[in-house]
């Protein structure tokens, strides 16, 4: 294998090497403006490597695969100014089983991938001609090499099939847009339930209704509670935490969630778009429990923040970001919390999520496809809608969640989350 | 590589073929703390060759260029599938050009040990300025592309595309309160522009430490004005990315909303997006398509005078291309984007703009911005209260959120002069983030804004 080479290359002057050479063929096509208007093919190399020289550690990378030396040369260059080290690289483990590859993916044709799509462009057009649809089909075979100097050299393949379908909706100046879209490590997508899901946001859209400022409870769906999530990436970050940038550095074992809340970073989950045997330094990954009962179990690390922390990789290398996110299921149906709301907001899509400050857990967003509880009935799409609060505030605030997770994207699994209480203005 | 490239176009048997192969030197280095992160330098060739059968587009992108005929081919395959009509794409004469670009102090001779001790000084400054700073987050990168770009119809251009830039960022935190307070700089015209920014490490460093006491801005409406770096985040999310055609070209009813010559504004209101202004990041000679760059007017006196295209747009529109086609790197088609884009100057003063103002904002920098067609959100960095006329207190987690055409009705005063705050980051559309976008102007007051923000 390449890596080997690279890694006998380094060794020469380092103390210590990683290398992995990741390779990839994809083919996508795309749909705009109700035809089809491109395909694609890609071919791609990528070859990494992390070198430890005197303590201290420098990195390269390179898309020449015949480029060992040079690419050598350059992370030796590096770590002589590097970054001190706080690991050592792993020896050989036993990996989890957890799928990543699946052969049906392989013999998929372009000419298929084009029928997906009008399959779903065609779903559209039928429920509402005046939709100018957009829609996507993308399929990718990739190979991933990788060897260190502590004795590990394995090779892994992953496949990766997704479709999406969505699209506009002109009345006067109103603009209404929407879609939905799966994607994972399987061939296996029913794209005929992907554009009734597309369909039924349209549906829930037909009227607009309107809506007072106030304070009042906030359903969020399973693609809407990443508004929820996204202070929780950056605060489970391990880094953050060491740093102190994380609001959650120093709470372990506090409770800091409503005790329904309970959130999982799970890479073995089959076929799941952040799943596989080992994070990205050889590590086997594991099932880390992030938040349990509403208190907070463990942060997510890699080897090097680990070894600045003074505690152990949880597989979340390299960078402590989650894998696949899991929240735990509650035991309301949907319909139910919809049902039992007087007067309330349900969330599906949101603008300018992760500006500002999105670590302190404040958000700030406008609803971009949000719609009007009022009585216990979805009546109509809200506009020109913004939202505010503080995810931490709301996890302490959470009424219900619902009992049934669903997929939002490939690596998120949650159900409906309805908050008690958010900060709703109106113009 | 000239012919390499036009020997692998006589290979196409499509209506237009075009090849792109870039080769980027980079590398990068940052602090989050007192620890240096990570630190290294890479190289990377790739290309994308692009094929026009029938008005169908096929697309091969690649890293391997030992290939590229085949690649030529495939690309050729592609388009005959999706190709199913007429092809329209605008007419632009053929040149051939080799731009090499020229910096003061060249990077690519400055050594790593260097960089790093460049943003060493400034993460100390920001660790140093007060008790109350929790880490910090310094970042340098730098890459240096150099693109050759051919097509079937003659067009042959090489250019040169450097970029450098830092981050500078600041946390501080009492408690459960964390504020951040960041810098950015970046630019193309060499090393020197990251270097002498120890006022702008500490400014960091103060703002994150002032937010900490600050309030977040009550959400409501109110009168809004907003400095130059923001008008022209303005200028660009709520107006720019309307005004690119490929939003437009085959959407009749959005045609209708675009259409040339309808009121979008006061008299006083003109945006511009400018691709030739010198020293700029969204300035180049020529777009991704080889088409030259050009000063297009979006609004005028208040109109809608023009929008941004690429060929394939203009033609379908029946307008003129304008050299806004463009990719952030090989691994994209070109697609139409802004360059340089701003509100230009008006006649008022800044001291007009707060005067007869009993409770309104005044809204400061840029941490982000997003659009979705009509909709328009951005997060100034801070603000201050304007109360009775004067400049009140410092207020945080201020965003402003609207519908576009209901908020560039509202501009009401626009200042002199337009300034060219030279920050990083950049534009991101249609997947491709983030391409280098300078964004200008004025004070600009704007009636009726939407602050987002929980209510009292
Ligand atoms: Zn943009």
């Amino acid at each position: 294998m390449i890596v080997n080479r690279l890694i006998e290359k380094a060794m020469e002057k380092a103390q210590g090497a990683q290398a992995s050479l990741g390779q990839s063929e994809s083919t996508d096509v795309s749909f705009e403006n109700d035809r089809l208007k491109s395909a694609q093919s890609s071919q791609s190399t990528g070859m990494s490597i992390r070198i430890i020289v005197d303590g201290k550690l420098g990195s390269s990378h390179t898309t020449d695969i015949d480029d060992v030396d040079g690419v050598v040369a350059r992370a030796l260059e590096a770590a002589e100014f590097g970054s001190p080290v706080h690991f050592e690289f792993p020896g050989p483990q036993e990996g989890p089983d957890v799928r990543v590859y699946d052969d049906a993916v392989v013999p998929v044709t372009k000419g298929e991938m084009v029928r997906i799509g009008e399959e779903m462009m065609t779903l559209v057009k039928e429920y509402n001609p005046h939709i100018l649809i957009n829609a996507r089909t993308g399929k990718s075979v990739s190979s991933i090499q990788f060897a260190n100097s502590s004795g590990i050299a394995y090779s892994t393949e992953t496949t990766n099939f997704a479709v999406g379908v969505g699209g506009q909706w002109i009345r006067g100046t109103d603009i209404l847009l929407a879609g939905h879209g799966f994607g994972w490590k399987k061939r296996e997508i029913d794209h005929v339930e992907v554009a009734r899901r597309a369909i039924r946001l349209f549906t829930m859209a037909e009227n607009i209704a309107p809506i007072k400022s106030g304070d009042m409870p906030v359903v969020f769906t399973p693609e809407g509670v990443k508004v929820l999530l996204l202070a929780l990436i950056l605060g489970f970050d391990g880094k953050n935490v060491f740093l102190g940038s994380s609001p959650l550095a120093g709470k372990l074992g506090e409770k800091i969630a409503d005790e329904t809340f309970a959130l999982t970073d799970n890479p073995l989950l089959d076929y799941a778009n952040g799943s596989g045997t080992y994070d990205g330094e050889g590590v086997p990954h594991q099932v880390t429990p992030l938040i349990e009962g509403g208190v907070v179990k463990n942060f997510l690390y890699d080897l090097d923040t680990a070894g600045r922390a003074g505690t152990k990789t949880t597989g979340n290398g390299i960078g402590c970001s989650p894998t696949n996110l899991v929240i735990k299921e509650g035991d309301t149906p949907f319909e139910e919390i919809v049902k039992s709301t007087e007067e309330g907001l349900l969330v599906h899509n949101v603008l300018g999520l992760g500006q500002g400050n999105p670590i302190s857990g404040e958000f700030s967003v406008n609803v971009q496809l949000g719609y009007k509880i009022e009585k216990g009935d979805i009546v109509g799409r809200v506009k020109d809608v913004m939202l505010a609060g503080n995810t931490y505030d709301a996890l302490k605030n959470i009424a219900v969640i619902g009992d049934k997770a669903e997929w939002a994207g490939g690596s998120l699994l949650t159900p409906p989350i309805q908050i008690a209480r958010l900060s709703v203005v109106a113009k | 590589m000239r012919e390499r490239i036009e020997k692998a176009l006589r290979k196409s048997d499509a209506e237009y073929t075009e090849i792109r192969i870039e080769a980027v030197t980079s590398s990068w280095a940052n602090f989050s703390g007192e620890e240096l992160d990570s630190i290294g330098s890479a190289k990377t060739v790739g290309g994308i060759v692009r094929a026009l059968v029938k008005g169908g587009w096929g697309y091969a992108t690649f890293n391997d260029l030992s290939a590229l005929e085949n690649r030529v081919k495939e690309a050729c395959e592609s388009a005959r599938l999706v190709g199913k009509e007429e092809s329209k794409f605008a007419e632009v004469e053929p040149v051939v050009d080799e731009i090499t670009a020229t910096m003061e102090k060249d990077f690519r001779q400055i050594s790593l040990s260097d960089k790093r001790s460049v943003i060493e000084d400034y993460n100390k400054i920001i660790l140093g300025y007060h008790d109350r700073i929790e880490t910090s987050n310094v970042a340098y990168s730098d890459s240096f592309r150099k693109v050759w770009y051919g097509n079937s119809e003659g067009t042959y251009i090489e250019d040169e595309r450097p970029n450098a830039g830092v981050s500078l960022s600041a946390t501080a935190r009492e408690g459960d309160n964390v504020q951040r307070g960041s810098e950015s700089v970046a630019g193309s015209a060499g090393f020197q522009v990251i270097e002498g920014l120890q006022e702008k490490a500490e400014a960091a460093a103060r703002r994150s430490v002032d937010l900490l006491s600050a309030p977040p801005v009550t959400g409501g409406k109110y009168t809004v004005i907003i400095n130059p770096r923001l008008a022209g985040v303005f200028a660009h999310e709520a107006f720019g990315h309307l005004s690119e055609s490929d939003f437009v070209y085959e959407n009749e009813r959005l045609k209708e909303l675009m259409v040339l010559g309808k009121r979008f504004g006061s008299d006083i209101l003109n945006i511009i997006d400018d691709g030739t202004i010198r020293g700029l990041r969204g300035t180049h000679k020529y777009d991704d398509e080889g088409v030259k760059t050009r000063k297009n007017y979006l609004i005028k006196g208040g109109i809608l005078v023009g929008r941004l295209h690429s060929r394939e747009t203009a033609a379908k529109m029946g307008e003129e291309p304008t050299g806004n086609a463009r990719a952030i790197s090989y691994q994209h088609q070109p697609i139409v984007r802004m360059t340089n884009t701003y509100i230009d100057r008006g006649d008022a003063a800044f001291e007009d703009t707060i005067r007869d103002v009993k409770l309104g904002l005044y809204a400061i920098d840029m941490v982000g911005g997003q659009t979705s067609m009509e909709m328009f959100t951005f997060s100034a960095a801070y603000g201050y209260m304007v109360r009775d006329g004067k400049i009140g207190e410092l207020v945080r987690d201020v965003v402003l959120t609207g519908n576009v055409f209901e908020t560039l009705m509202n501009i009401d005063m626009i200042c002199d002069p337009v300034e060219w705050p030279p920050v990083g980051g950049g534009c991101g559309k249609g997947g491709q983030s983030p391409l280098p976008v300078a964004l200008g102007g004025p004070h600009v007051r704007i009636q009726e804004v939407v602050v987002g923000g929980r209510q009292q």
